[in-house]
């Protein structure tokens, strides 16, 4: 590898010294390019500018997401979920219901496959010294469908009407304790800064595609969002049709490239089984999500193509850390260690999804200290840790769980598992209504079982994975797990601006929680989006988005 | 007259009494012995399947899983590896449990409801049959959606909602057949007789209405078996890992799509043939006693 030192002084002129750090890890080895490209998108480096630094430090052209243009004029069927709920950017918070919107609206920047974040309303950010006030440049010339230029009003208004407690809104599940209402500020028609409550090294993930609610609307907004469709996006609504479907037809005033397709169309289901007829039977272009075990079927159908993007989703089986015999760390280890991993991966998952090492450290994440040891089954000392703990007769516990994709059958191979250290599992799986309740302490059978299974989706960086379900105060901590050492670790994680310091704290807390594993891991299952053949330029994104500007079909 | 008078044989129904006729009738009806061996059959999976069972019904091989019916797995394998054949064998024993106790449970809450309103007719049997009428119209998977609410899911709350709601149909057979009997003179002498209204009922009336209450059990345990079936399809009662065969369905029907029938096939012609058994044993039974 041949090394441009001056060139690569010449960038580092101009960059802020946290930029030089991230640049200068890439030189030393300290940083894979990989990492590099992702991490220096979020400190808002653009990519002809990575691909130039890259290229600088010896590792040649950045690989070009460049695609042949497809034929324009198609137009793109898609079978969807039905949307749960009235859609609106506040509340929505349903796979179906994004994904309508997403089709009309936009976000400042956008998380891609490979989870690099990519500008679309915001041109560029970057964050002061500390993290703590983070500063978009937002795109001039964006027109919503309506009529009027998107501008740094827009972009507050938005914002902080998710970030208003009085508002129910459910991107508060990402701004609580990080972004208040009132705290994005208009420095100039195309300048908005985010004064955060604490420094935050992964802040442009939350007004990324991410943060699904996060799309811009016009100031004006007031509610009843289904009445409008308005946004920036390279689609108009032409019709929506609630519980049956939506079409689309191509913005012609979009600020980027025309899109290819002249219309979309989706069709809402109930279930997987009829769209996957349905795609069989031609009706539809696109499953948007498709997950493994109903979808199984296509995975090697000739006529059906699988695109399957790397997450970071999962199966959280949490252990009640404050009662009964799973209160000691040796049990809850002794149960760890009784999963086949490489099962679960290979059979259960059918090959489409990484091994977990029982913390949200997936690894998609360029923070994720992969020198930790992988945890494997291990029948022989998870007896030893069970008589250490005095309960080598074993014992009797019920886990709790919804019935959602494949999790009861992941729960019977847990079961079937940890018979062979006396455990014995009594399966209590419940429809999604059941099993969340209120989603509150005392009134939920998910935060108050003594085990659990529940499904996470995909988030770009771990930072809701490591503060709701596992620190003390967390919304989500089914586990019940207190740690004030991993607190500490988990709030410095996420206050880290920089890739390495992030990684030295991802280290201290993988083995922490591998020594006292609160939740299992198992592994981190594949998006998949199922296609026709001929249909190219689909770019799905594993939070259920679908981005179909240039789709098209042969 | 002869010394050696020759003394005719007596009538052999006459001698074998009311219901040992109906028992050798039974012997007789070629759909009461199809019916039963089909219910034996299953019987005999539920109380002895896992000793000829060629897998353990619960074992999984998650790497083996979906393989197709062969000879290795006549059935094939489910979603995790496990044995369909082994799955379906056993699988009779949980609703062998659940739709006899539930099927019991609406006979005796029914035949006392019947009982009860029959014999005191007027003002108590209008006011109990509209109650009755009223529960009936509540389909069986609204009443189960709430006791499951309200008890939490298990085989005993499954047991509880079929049974009160079959009982109110057994009661209003009941009270049709008691409804003729009170009014017959052996009703009337044991009212002479100062009979308290219990003893009436229970001693004098109900051996009298003894066959259509084991007519319409046998009909309604067939109705049970379906109703087992489709609350645990619809995720009521029985659990995981069960080889509940509507819980087998629930659990893989969604793979028909993919190709992968024999995940659902054979458990669905595992409750259809207990079904149709079951009914066989009511005709048999209810021709035996019309006969």
């Amino acid at each position: 590898m041949i090394k441009n030192y001056r060139l690569l002084d010449l960038i580092r002129r101009q960059r802020t010294p946290l930029e030089n750090h991230l640049i200068d890890g890439l030189v030393d080895g300290r940083v894979s390019r990989r990492e590099f490209i992702r991490h220096g998108s979020l400190l808002g480096l653009s990519l002809p500018l990575l691909g130039g630094i890259t290229t600088a430090a010896g590792f040649g052209a950045m690989p070009s997401l460049a695609r042949a243009q497809g034929a324009p004029g198609a137009t793109i069927r898609v079978a969807s979920s039905v949307p749960a709920a009235a859609i609106d950017p506040v509340t929505i918070a349903d796979a179906g219901g994004l994904l309508v919107m997403q089709q009309v609206a936009e976000f400042l920047c956008v998380d891609g496959p490979d989870l690099v974040l990519q500008p679309a309303l915001a041109e560029s950010w970057k964050p002061n010294a500390d993290g703590s006030v983070w500063t978009f440049t937002l795109r001039k010339g964006v027109k919503f469908h309506s009529g009027g230029e998107m501008k740094a009003d827009d972009v507050v208004a938005s914002i902080d009407r998710l970030a208003d407690p009085a508002n129910s809104s459910n991107a508060l599940s990402v701004f609580n304790g990080i972004l208040k209402t009132g705290a994005s500020k208009k420095v100039d028609d195309y300048t908005v800064e985010f004064h955060l409550d604490a420094p935050n090294g992964n802040f442009p993930y939350m007004l990324s595609s991410d943060n699904y609610n996060a799309v811009i609307v016009p100031a004006s907004y007031k509610g009843d969002y289904e009445k409008s469709f308005d946004g920036t996006g390279p689609f108009k609504i032409e019709k929506y049709t609630p519980k049956v479907g939506a079409s689309f037809v191509r913005n012609e005033d979009y600020w980027g490239p025309k899109a290819l397709p002249e219309r979309t169309e989706f069709t809402f289901f109930t279930d997987v089984q009829p769209m996957i007829l349905a795609l069989q039977g031609g009706q539809v272009d696109i499953i948007n999500q498709m997950p493994v075990l109903s979808g199984v079927a296509l995975l090697n159908d000739p006529s059906v193509d699988i695109i399957s993007l790397k997450s970071s989703a999962h199966q959280q089986l949490h252990m009640r850390c404050d009662d009964g015999p799973l209160k000691d760390a040796r049990v809850r280890r002794a149960i760890a260690l009784c999963l086949d991993r490489d099962k679960l991966v290979a059979g259960l998952m059918k090959g489409r999804s990484a091994l977990g090492n029982d913390s949200p450290f997936a690894a998609v994440y360029p923070s994720t200290d992969t020198s930790i040891p992988q945890r494997k089954q291990d029948i022989a000392q998870a007896k030893q840790l069970m008589e250490a703990a005095g309960v080598a007769q074993g014992f009797k516990v019920t886990l709790t769980t919804e019935r959602y994709l494949e999790i009861p059958e992941y729960a019977q191979l847990i079961q079937n598992w940890v018979k062979e250290i006396g455990v014995e599992l009594e399966l209590n799986i419940l429809d999604q209504g059941g099993y969340y309740g209120d989603a509150v302490f005392g009134k939920s059978n998910w935060l108050d079982s003594v085990m659990g299974i529940t499904d996470y989706g995909h988030r770009g960086v771990p930072n809701v994975y490591l503060a709701a379900p596992l620190k003390s105060e967390g919304t989500w901590n089914a586990a019940h797990f207190k740690n004030k050492d991993y607190d500490a670790l988990a709030t410095s994680y996420i206050a880290a601006l920089d890739l390495e310091a992030q990684k030295a704290d991802a280290g201290k807390i993988q083995k922490l929680l591998l020594e006292e594993t609160p939740v299992i891991f198992g592994y981190f299952y594949d998006y998949l989006t199922a296609t026709a053949k001929g249909v190219t330029g689909v770019q799905p994104t594993a939070m259920s988005q679908l981005f179909l500007e240039k789709a098209s079909k042969a | 007259m002869s010394a050696t008078e020759t003394i005719p044989a007596p009538d052999t129904a006459a001698r074998r009494g009311p219901w040992a006729e109906v028992f050798f009738s039974l012997l007789r009806s070629p759909t009461f012995l199809v019916g039963l061996g089909i219910v034996l059959f299953w019987v005999a999976c539920a109380l002895f399947g896992e000793h000829f069972a060629p897998y353990d019904p619960l074992a999984d091989d998650i790497i083996n899983a979906l393989a197709p019916p062969s000879g290795e797995h006549w059935f094939g394998t489910d979603q995790i590896g496990r044995d369909v054949f082994s799955r379906v064998i056993v699988g009779s024993r949980d609703i062998l449990t659940v739709a006899p106790l539930a099927t019991l449970l609406a006979t005796v809450a029914g035949t006392a409801l019947g009982l009860f309103t029959g014999y005191f007719k007027g003002i108590v049997d209008d006011i109990v049959s509209r109650i009755l009428e009223a529960f009936m119209a509540i389909p069986v998977v609204i009443v189960a959606l709430l006791a499951i609410v309200a008890l939490g899911t298990s085989k005993a709350t499954v047991i509880v909602v079929i049974g009160l709601s079959f009982a109110p149909i057994i009661a209003r057979t009941v009270r049709s057949a008691v409804l003729a009997e009170r009014e017959l003179d052996y009703v009337a002498a044991a009212q002479l007789r100062h009979e308290s209204a219990l003893h009436t009922m229970f001693v004098e009336i109900l051996p009298n209405v003894i066959p259509p209450i084991l007519v319409e059990t046998t009909v309604r345990l067939g109705y049970a078996i379906f109703a087992v079936a489709t609350l645990s399809f619809m995720g009521f009662g029985i659990q995981p890992p069960s080889p509940d065969w509507g819980l087998s369905i629930s659990s893989n029907y969604g793979m028909i799509g993919g190709g992968f029938w024999w995940t659902v096939l054979f458990d669905a012609l595992a409750i259809a043939s207990l079904v149709i058994g079951v009914n066989l044993v009511a005709d048999g039974v209810q021709g035996a006693l019309n006969d």
